[in-house]
């Protein structure tokens, strides 16, 4: 071995300075290579220099100089300045990894243990250092505090199979295979219809989710409302009134739900049954990441994506594990002692902390696991700055979440009372907490609520004061919101932990779906519809699933990622084939339905004025600015407004409530804002 | 041909979406019935027009169906 230094790369510039102030002991040398910063130390009479991609500083893509062209099976990698124009600071940063190369003895991978930063790290020993990739040491760690950074690389290992990083590549490649040939057929097929060149793609997820969000479309459009009834008793004793439902919680008839009312008011019921019980609810199991997204959603209405970027400037921060894991259990080796100690020490979780560690703290485990990192944890570190808004509070929810899972599990009495007047019954039943358990230690996520009851014995006799008959329809489907289509996914096994929330937005982002529950598109719609006629295995769940089973099974150490990128060929091959022997009726379909899409978004709404027309931003011919006008100008309706000429305008469901005209988002430049289109909209003056 | 309600190619009369929606329009009319114990075919497309649960295709049906 010669006398030159340790290199060790990092996933990210945060990360890099973590790990040289834990090693150093916060003794460390920051300099610039190439305008990027590098760390340097002495640790155990060894030098060590640190350095930092950003992301992937590498990516897949085709030899051809020439974007229109397809079928395209070769790929190779490139630096990702050349495959991607916003990437330029990767070049400066591959440059310094090679210069840094050259005087390095020894190499250490040190970027997060999961499928992408182990490509990003082979990628970098393998192309900038110089083929370093099987010979560097690989340092393991699921959290970034000084503790569990100095013992990894105490610990440092062989690369081993390097299953995740072929896995990661292989990934690369069939993706980009995958999205590059349907793109550019389904565009040109768009352009071969006589209109101009739209992007308009299907990647290996994205075709069987927006299948699903299709799906759920389709049944909400097409859905008819079936009319039911609910009735509801109103009885009294002693002066005091409570409800009961009808035993029947749906009624079919009307005639039905009449009767009822008319056999039952004014006579006397008795409680024919009254059961008690209760039951335990055990606490809930530790966070892996689709369970925090989920959770983050229904607590605050963070979506998938900002939950997990929230999470890893946690984790950067060393507050938090590593997020991206599919765990929910946590090992015995993380010290649970140690991390409540920590928790205990603010302020907020002392008491909670205090008592849990009274005994032998020992959390319940959930089923699924992951080999790399263990379920989300708090590290026990206080935050050493201020946390905004959002990063307080998913902290706040791991950490209470962590609390809970050592929790004892909480006790509930249930109550329910069975209410005779003659042929018919009503039902009563409540439930409260009597042992909160784990839900002291969860506080406001817990989510259950105490309905309380009459205290009411088998005989008590009760007065029938009246019946409420309430009509109801039957409710049409929810379309999908950005949580429970994660939920779906995570279901049908497609997509992994790391990309499924990017899916989700890149549908948006392709204009396929829009708003916050996520309604699809026409042009959405359209290429769903043509994918299900002529090419069905994109859009199939099988395939993508197919596809998944094995790269994990690559994962796992198993070879036959060659195999799998030549299968893969084959597939999309014969997909194109019969997307090309209909590339006119693609193109006609999808143009077509991109058009209502574009048209659509130029609507607001029904004019408030004429009461009959449309009002639509339409742009002046002289001024070229944009406005609001009515779509019955020629029949008289001068309803017009004035419109910011910068930003896009997002159309949304619900008019203004102050003067019934339409409400608009203006998004970019900064926070979107919400704008009642009417110049003298009341609502304005009283704001 | 084109869909008068929506301008897609239409299979006979409407697209597929369309005729779809117009088989449940058809199809649920004996359920109300049933529910209500009477109720007449241009009451049940007001009905149907108006509820706030109606899929926007079935909406667009009951319309055509009671202009027709």
């Amino acid at each position: 071995m010669s006398d030159g230094y340790t290199l060790v790369i990092c996933e990210k510039p945060d990360a890099a300075r973590r790990v040289s102030d834990a090693l150093s002991g916060g003794n460390s040398r920051s300099e610039q290579v190439d305008g990027t910063t590098v760390f340097r130390f002495s640790r155990k009479g060894e030098e060590y220099v640190v350095c930092a991609a950003q992301g992937h500083l590498y990516g897949v893509s085709d030899p051809s100089e020439e974007r229109t062209v397809y079928p395209v099976f070769d790929v190779e990698w490139y630096s990702s300045d050349l495959v991607d124009e916003d990437s330029a600071s990767a070049a400066r940063r591959i440059s310094a990894v090679k210069k840094l190369s050259a005087g390095a003895s020894k190499f250490v991978n040190a970027c997060d243990f999961d499928v992408e930063g182990e490509t990003i790290g082979y990628n970098l020993l393998k192309y900038a250092c110089g083929g370093k990739e099987k010979a560097a040491l690989r340092a393991r760690f699921s959290t970034l505090t000084e503790e569990d950074l100095v013992k990894a690389f105490d610990d440092l290992e062989f690369q081993g199979g390097q299953g995740l990083a072929r896995a990661g590549r292989a990934r690369h490649a069939i993706d980009f295979v995958w999205g590059v040939n349907l793109s550019r057929a389904l565009s040109q097929s768009v352009l071969g219809s006589g209109h101009r060149y739209r992007t308009v793609s299907v990647g290996r997820v994205q075709g069987p989710t927006l299948g699903f969000l299709v799906q759920r479309e389709l049944e909400i459009r097409e859905f008819v409302p079936v009319p039911y009834w609910k009735d509801s008793g109103i009885f009294a004793r002693d002066g005091k009134k409570f409800t009961a439902a009808y035993a029947k919680d749906r009624i079919e008839t009307r005639p039905f739900a009449e009767k009822v009312r008319e056999e039952c008011v004014g006579k006397e019921a008795a409680a024919t049954s009254v059961r008690r019980g209760t039951v335990q609810v055990g606490p809930p199991v530790p966070f892996n990441i689709g369970d925090l997204q989920k959770e983050a959603y229904r607590a605050f209405g963070y979506t998938p994506s900002r939950t997990l970027q929230i999470a890893e400037r946690l984790y950067l921060a060393a507050l938090v594990s590593y997020p991206r894991t599919d765990s929910q259990r946590l090992p015995q080796s993380i010290d649970y002692r140690k991390i409540i100690q920590g928790v205990g020490k603010m302020p907020e979780y002392s008491a909670h902390a205090a008592e849990l560690l009274k005994t032998e703290p020992k959390p319940v485990q959930g089923a699924r696991s992951d080999p790399a990192h263990p379920a989300i944890h708090p590290t026990g570190e206080k935050p050493n700055r201020r946390l905004d808004a959002s990063e307080g509070a998913v902290f706040d929810l791991v950490v209470r979440r962590f609390l809970a899972s050592f929790g004892p599990s909480a006790r509930r009495e249930m109550v329910d009372v069975t209410l005779a007047v003659g042929e018919h019954e009503f039902r009563l039943a409540g439930g409260r907490t009597v042992f909160p358990g784990w839900m002291k230690y969860y506080g406001r996520y817990a989510g259950y609520r105490d309905v309380e009851f009459p205290a009411v014995v088998e005989g008590d006799r009760f007065k029938v004061v009246d019946v409420l008959v309430e009509e109801k329809f039957e409710q049409r489907p929810y379309r999908y919101n950005q949580s429970s289509l994660l939920e779906k996914m995570e279901k049908e096994g497609i997509g992994t932990k790391a990309t499924r929330a990017d899916i989700i937005s890149t549908l948006a982002g392709r204009g396929y779906v829009s708003g916050e529950s996520l309604e699809v598109s026409d042009l959405g719609l359209s290429v769903v519809e043509t994918m299900a006629r002529y090419a069905p295995s994109i859009i199939s769940t099988g395939l993508t699933r197919e596809i998944e089973e094995k790269l994990e099974a690559v994962e796992g150490g198993a070879e036959g990622e060659p195999a799998l990128l030549r299968e893969t060929v084959r597939s999309i091959a014969a997909q194109l084939a019969e997307l090309n022997a209909n590339e006119d009726a693609v193109g006609r379909e999808l143009d077509s339905a991109q058009m209502r899409t574009v048209a659509k978004s130029f609507v607001l709404g029904r004019c408030p004025v004429c009461k009959t027309g449309e009002l639509r931003v339409i742009r002046s011919k002289s001024t070229k600015k944009r406005f609001v006008g009515c779509s019955n100008y020629s029949a008289g309706c001068r309803a017009s407004a004035p419109l910011p000429q910068r930003g896009i305008v997002r159309t949304t469901a619900r008019p203004c409530q102050h003067c019934s005209w339409p409400v608009v988002y203006i998004v970019g430049g900064g926070r979107p804002w919400r704008l009642c289109v009417n110049p003298s909209c009341p609502g304005k003056w009283k704001s | 041909m084109k869909c008068p309600l929506c301008g897609r190619d239409a299979v006979s009369d409407l697209c597929r979406y369309h005729a779809e929606a117009k088989a449940k329009v058809q199809a649920a009319y004996t359920p109300w019935v049933k529910a209500y114990g009477k109720m007449e075919w241009g009451d049940y497309l007001d009905n149907v027009k108006r509820n706030p649960q109606t899929g926007q295709w079935a909406k667009e049906i009951a319309e055509l169906l009671k202009g027709g």
